[in-house]
């Protein structure tokens, strides 16, 4: 009941933080010098990135918990979390094309913070196959958080990687320099919005993935002691 | 020393059971010889190109023969539960796992073997041969951290209702860094660059086998306790 109160106070607490961040986003932010308007979605691309590695850490933590604990509570956690990190990565890369189309004139450009967010994503769908594919819950869980730690920890390797090969091929220039301090503030705004709201997704989808475990346990409790 | 001798027992009996029935190493030789026929009559490879295709080709080609033969030799292991045996007689799964990944590190090393003298007959590519001595480092490291993980992930794999199939989706995109890294000191190699460019990309192969090689002993005994 505690945490049901909970939800719905940070659920309350989002009308006002989302409402409050569109405002700043388009208009209290200035405008950006050479790519105009386009560039608000910046905010939004960015609080969208840090929430889905928000959602593939809490992943990767509960899966080493899970194997050492082997209680089905941490492979729910890391599941729930897991599908959220998963839409708001599939999120910033749709954001990202949509971004990069009228500043660089393409929709993709292999970048390395392009390319490790891709790969980030293909891996997670390889975490949500895995799930798919075996129906024993143990089992499932087991081979899940392997395949959630192996891939988080793959993360800074594969960002590495691009970053030295994108190093040695030609690039899309890039304008790099340092941000307005109003557009920090409205980034740092958007960015514990996101997270919150990244976090109550979390929440409420754990909640919901918990309570199937514990009713799917007790039909199979009497199924057992009905013969 | 009990370690080392449990470890090179299992090798031994992979190497006797493929070379009598010849299944993974006849798939991933075949399949590599297969892809470089494909990719020729896809790209046009010719005595202007070849320098700078090789590298890509030649591991991407090591990359999907190599995943159907460690594919291949975890599913006879699960076959009517054989490994099973195995920790029957008392060998730790790490040592199970130690063997299985020497076992495919060998297969794998045949397959590139393989491959790399077909690349040199079919495009008169001579540079590959003489450049052999200098790429035994890297093919041998990126082969290491491919069987480090492919190991761990096959065993996954054909535990599952999937079988094989979820591998590739699995491998591929962890093995990103190795295939990186591969490519760009081959055609270092190949352009007879050597020192500090190619030691980068030697270390980046050596950490990532030697992260994969102690998280996947890490957790191998997770997919094998059933």
């Amino acid at each position: 009941m505690k945490s049901f109160r909970l939800t719905k106070m940070l659920l309350l607490t989002l009308t006002v933080l989302f409402p409050l961040c569109f405002y700043l986003i388009f208009q209290v932010a200035p405008t950006e010098r050479i790519m105009g308007d386009v560039q608000r979605i910046f905010y939004l691309h960015i609080a969208l990135a840090i929430s889905a590695y928000l959602g593939f850490g809490v992943l990767f933590v509960s899966s080493i918990i899970y194997l050492i604990k082997k209680n089905p509570y941490w492979d729910c956690l890391a599941s729930s979390a897991g599908e959220v990190g998963l839409l708001f990565a599939t999120l910033v890369l749709i954001t990202g094309s949509f971004w990069a189309r009228p500043v660089w004139n393409v929709w993709w450009t292999w970048d390395p913070r392009l390319v490790s967010m891709l790969i980030l994503w293909f891996i997670y769908v390889g975490y949500f196959m895995v799930r798919k594919a075996v129906s024993e819950k143990s089992r499932r869980a087991r081979y899940s958080a392997i395949v959630g730690i192996i891939g988080f920890l793959d993360v800074p390797v594969v960002r590495l990687a691009t970053k030295w090969w994108r190093s040695i091929h030609p690039r899309l220039d890039r304008q790099e320099g340092g941000l307005d301090p109003l557009m920090v503030k409205v980034m740092l705004v958007t960015l514990f919005t996101f997270i919150v709201f990244a976090s109550i997704v979390i929440f409420i989808r754990f909640r919901i993935s918990w309570a199937e475990e514990r009713v799917n346990t007790i039909f199979n409790e009497m199924e057992v002691s009905h013969g | 020393m009990k370690f080392v001798g449990n470890t090179l027992s299992i090798v031994k009996k992979d190497i006797l059971l493929e070379f009598r029935a010849k299944e993974a190493l006849s798939i991933m030789v075949f399949l590599s010889l297969l892809l470089i026929v494909v990719f020729n009559l896809a790209v046009d490879i010719d005595k202007d190109n070849v320098s700078s295709l090789a590298p890509g080709i030649l591991w991407v080609v090591f990359a999907f023969s190599g995943v159907l033969g460690m594919g291949k030799t975890s599913l006879s292991e699960r076959e009517d539960g054989a490994y099973l045996n195995v920790f029957f007689s008392a060998v730790s799964m790490e040592v199970f796992y130690i063997a299985k990944v020497i076992s495919n590190l060998i297969f794998l090393l045949f397959m590139e073997l393989f491959t790399i003298v077909s690349f040199v007959v079919l495009f008169n590519y001579d540079a590959l041969i003489k450049g052999l001595p200098a790429l035994t480092l890297p093919l041998l490291l990126g082969s290491i951290g491919f069987s480090a993980v492919g190991t761990l992930f096959s065993f996954l794999s054909t535990g599952s209702r999937f079988g094989e199939i979820i591998l590739p989706f699995l491998f591929l995109p962890v093995v990103v860094p190795v295939l990186i890294a591969g490519v760009s000191a081959t055609d270092l190699i190949l352009n007879n660059t050597t020192g500090g460019a190619l030691l980068k990309w030697l270390k980046m192969l050596a950490v990532f086998d030697l992260l994969y090689l102690t998280v996947s002993l890490m957790l191998f005994k997770h997919i094998v306790e059933e």
